[in-house]
């Protein structure tokens, strides 16, 4: 066989021995001449054309078939499984509860276990009471729709609440009327709330391919709460550093991805919003305010779960507790239909509040839920309750 | 054939590269094509092609279609267009619960053909995959295809809570078409229960485990012959991580095209791929466009556009080389991918009988 000129070997032995571990190599042909040292791995195999292949190593084109499928099934996970199967394994529609069995109904159950899930709004809609709602709920056993496991909580802009987090773990047995006390007060919550400050995307990439990692494998935490990206990814790029601006939200979400699927874990990103520019970009599709997810198309494109919350401009009252009413919405979903749930935010919590159509619809089906105290909506304008 | 080569009537320096390649007897050059021998022997093309049909017409039989391929030569002889036409008539296509879609795309969506859908986040792609994967497994008897189908999931977004609620609606639909006792027979074979055992679900996490699927599939695909549909959603979820190189991306969707369309006309099956839209730049106007760049454009036969029209959801064929444009309406309801007037017509080929209308009238005041 012709000797070929290969610039450089790097322990061909191993190379000899992968080669023939594959399966290829006719006889009589020397080992060196099929052996690239460009091509160290399965995955780098497969990345190559067939005929280019052919071209590298020399080896005839039924044997680069050969050695193709055996780099294809060195690489593969699993076969193709039935769905039936996996509508039969015991973590099938295994999802996060919010605390809330309104809003839990909203969601079909609570949080998606892979994937992320994206929440949304202005200021002071209620995004982060929700998030530190559920990083308590995550931590309840399976049977009241937690994970028995701790979160981790990253911040970006502001420091995080601890004193409000106090005051939710004081009120959890008011919010979770479905869980014995007893097991309420054994919990020590706030030992398993891991808290991350970040300031800039080096740190949040340490931060992700390090620290949180290490916390998943070890079973610690079981949900990751990222407090708010989009601080991060505007206030670093100005607008001509666009390229630079998409690679390092593609890297970060692809971590995030591969996190969410290696340990079953929720992933839960707050937003920030942006207004609309023009009229013309609904392309997401028709809104119910003026404003819109910051970030854009891109990081649409790689969200799963995309909710919003936003303030109404009604007030409810509660005993000696008032709150402005907020609308939580899907807007997009596999499982769910666009729609939403009022909720207020008491002491204790957010707690969702149903509307009178919305109840004779829930009474209809087939789960009621648990239920907490209904309560009478004050509108400013009738000045009535509904 | 244990007869040597050198026995053929070839010329002497022929004989010798084909004897130091390794080619001692006919039997080693049977199934070789043209370009394959040139390559291991350095013989010219033509020379390569002597020498196989001189093979070819010693042993006696062989191929019809060799002596007039050129460099194919496989073991299909060639067919005419009149043949091709009944061929193409024989496949059924998968019919959609969405009557406008079917028109629009000509009776359904077709088998043996790679079909794209490009739209933003939300709009249903996936819902419009999930209906499919489920329409393809209908029994013949009502219309369908009667297969099925092999899921690729890049993103996840394979729930079943949802895919049971299609199922749930779609045998529905069917059990209240049930016309004669034959119908009756299938219907026990179209459950909720067989409908997810005839999904088989593959969840790839990068473009590799991406590429590797597709190169063990059509060993997947000859042990399971009643697949009629494979569905990849999406298939730029993987490619639009960070690549360093672009170029490489490019021959790897290239060499991915090729594999599906090959695939589709070999196996008999459709295929089925979701794309993400992305911004495109021009002349200080931002459009959005399918992704995965232009050439990409050319991978499918037929591409669909999802996209809102505000409040309501359209559906766009823009490539298609038998039917011009056209655009439809959609809903997507609890029960899956709908049109938008609640008279839809179900999915029969059968003359339809007013009983048939009836229970279609009958279904809304149900739910």
């Amino acid at each position: 066989i012709v000797a070929r000129t290969i610039t450089t070997f790097i322990d061909c032995d191993t190379k000899q021995r992968r080669c023939r571990h594959w399966g290829d190599g006719p006889a009589g042909a020397q080992p060196e001449d099929h052996c690239s040292p460009h091509l160290k791995s399965a995955r780098e195999v497969l990345c190559v054309s067939g005929s280019d292949l052919q071209r590298v190593t020399g080896l005839s084109s039924s044997d680069v078939q050969q050695l193709l499928i055996a780099a294809a099934t060195s690489c593969r996970r699993h076969h193709p499984i039935a769905a039936l199967v996996l509508h039969r394994k015991f973590d099938a529609g295994l999802r996060l509860s919010v605390g809330c069995p309104v809003l839990n109904q909203l969601l079909r159950g609570g949080l998606l276990v892979g994937g992320v899930t994206e929440l949304s709004g202005e200021s002071g809609a209620g995004k982060t009471q929700l998030a530190l709602q559920l990083c308590l709920s995550v931590q309840y056993p399976t049977q009241y729709g937690g994970l028995h496991s701790g979160a981790v909580y990253i911040c970006t802009e502001d420091s995080f609440p601890i004193k409000r987090l106090q005051q939710l773990i004081t009120d959890q047995s008011l919010l979770r009327s479905d869980v014995p006390p007893s097991l309420i007060s054994s919990l020590q919550f706030s030992d398993r709330i891991y808290i991350e400050h970040v300031a800039d995307l080096d740190s949040l990439q340490v931060c992700l391919s390090r620290r949180v990692p290490l916390l998943l494998t070890r079973g610690l935490v079981r949900l990751l709460v990222v407090d708010s990206l989009a601080a991060l990814f505007r206030s670093e790029f100005q607008a001509a550093d666009w390229l630079e601006r998409s690679k390092q939200l593609l890297t970060f979400s692809s971590t995030l991805h591969h996190l969410s699927s290696r340990f079953t874990t929720p992933v839960l990103c707050i937003n920030q919003v942006t207004d609309f520019l023009s009229s013309s970009d609904d392309s997401l599709g028709p809104l119910s305010s003026s404003v819109s997810p910051a970030l854009g198309l891109l990081w649409a494109n790689q969200v799963m779960v995309r909710l919003m919350m936003r303030r109404l401009q009604v007030t409810v009252a509660q005993g000696d507790q008032s709150s402005v009413l907020r609308r939580l919405e899907v807007v997009f979903a596999p499982h769910l239909a666009r729609s939403g749930r009022d909720a207020a935010v008491w002491r204790e919590g957010v707690r969702g509040v149903m509307r009178e159509v919305e109840m004779s619809q829930w009474r209809g089906s087939e789960e009621g839920g648990g239920g907490g105290p209904h309560f009478c909506l004050t509108n400013k304008e009738t000045n009535g309750c509904k | 054939m244990q007869r040597s080569v050198s026995s053929l009537s070839l010329s002497p320096s022929v004989k010798v590269k084909l004897v130091n390649a390794g080619f001692q007897f006919t039997a080693d050059l049977l199934h070789v094509k043209p370009l394959q021998l040139s390559k291991e022997t350095s013989l010219s093309q033509l020379e390569a092609l002597e020498v196989l049909q001189a093979v070819r017409g010693e042993t006696g039989g062989g191929d019809n279609g060799a002596g007039g391929g050129g460099g194919g030569g496989g073991a299909s002889s060639s067919l005419t267009a009149l043949e091709l036409l009944q061929k193409e008539e024989e496949l059924r296509s998968i019919v959609t619960f969405s009557s406008q879609l079917d028109a629009a795309l000509g009776g359904g969506l077709p088998v043996g053909k790679t079909t794209e859908i490009c739209g933003a986040p939300g709009v249903g792609k996936t819902q419009l995959c999930l209906q499919l994967a489920v329409d393809v497994q209908v029994p013949q008897c009502f219309g369908g295809v009667g297969g099925q189908v092999v899921y690729i999931d890049t993103e996840g977004s394979f729930l079943l809570q949802r895919v049971v609620d299609i199922a749930t609606a779609a045998v529905q639909h069917c059990s209240l078409l049930v016309e004669d006792d034959e119908q009756q027979v299938a219907m026990a074979t179209f459950t909720v229960e067989t409908i997810l055992s005839n999904t088989f679900l593959v969840r790839c996490h990068d473009y590799v485990e991406l590429l590797a699927e597709l190169h063990l599939l059509p060993d997947f695909l000859s042990n399971h012959p009643k697949v009629r549909l494979l569905v990849i959603d999406s298939v730029a979820f993987p490619f639009r991580q960070h690549f360093d190189d672009l170029s490489q991306r490019t021959r790897l969707l290239n060499g991915l095209a090729q594999q599906l369309i090959s695939m589709a006309t070999s196996h008999k099956i459709a295929v089925l791929m979701t794309n993400q839209m992305t911004t495109r730049l021009r002349g200080g106007q931002s459009q959005q466009v399918p992704a995965l760049g232009e050439s990409w454009g050319h991978a499918a036969t037929i591409r669909l556009l999802l996209h809102w029209a505000g409040p309501q959801r359209l559906a766009n064929v823009f490539k298609s080389p038998n039917h011009m444009g056209a655009t439809v309406r959609y809903q997507i309801t609890s029960e899956g991918f709908r049109d938008v007037d609640q008279s839809e017509q179900p999915p029969s080929k059968r003359a339809r009988k007013h009983t048939v209308q009836m229970a279609a009238a009958r279904e809304p005041s149900e739910t």
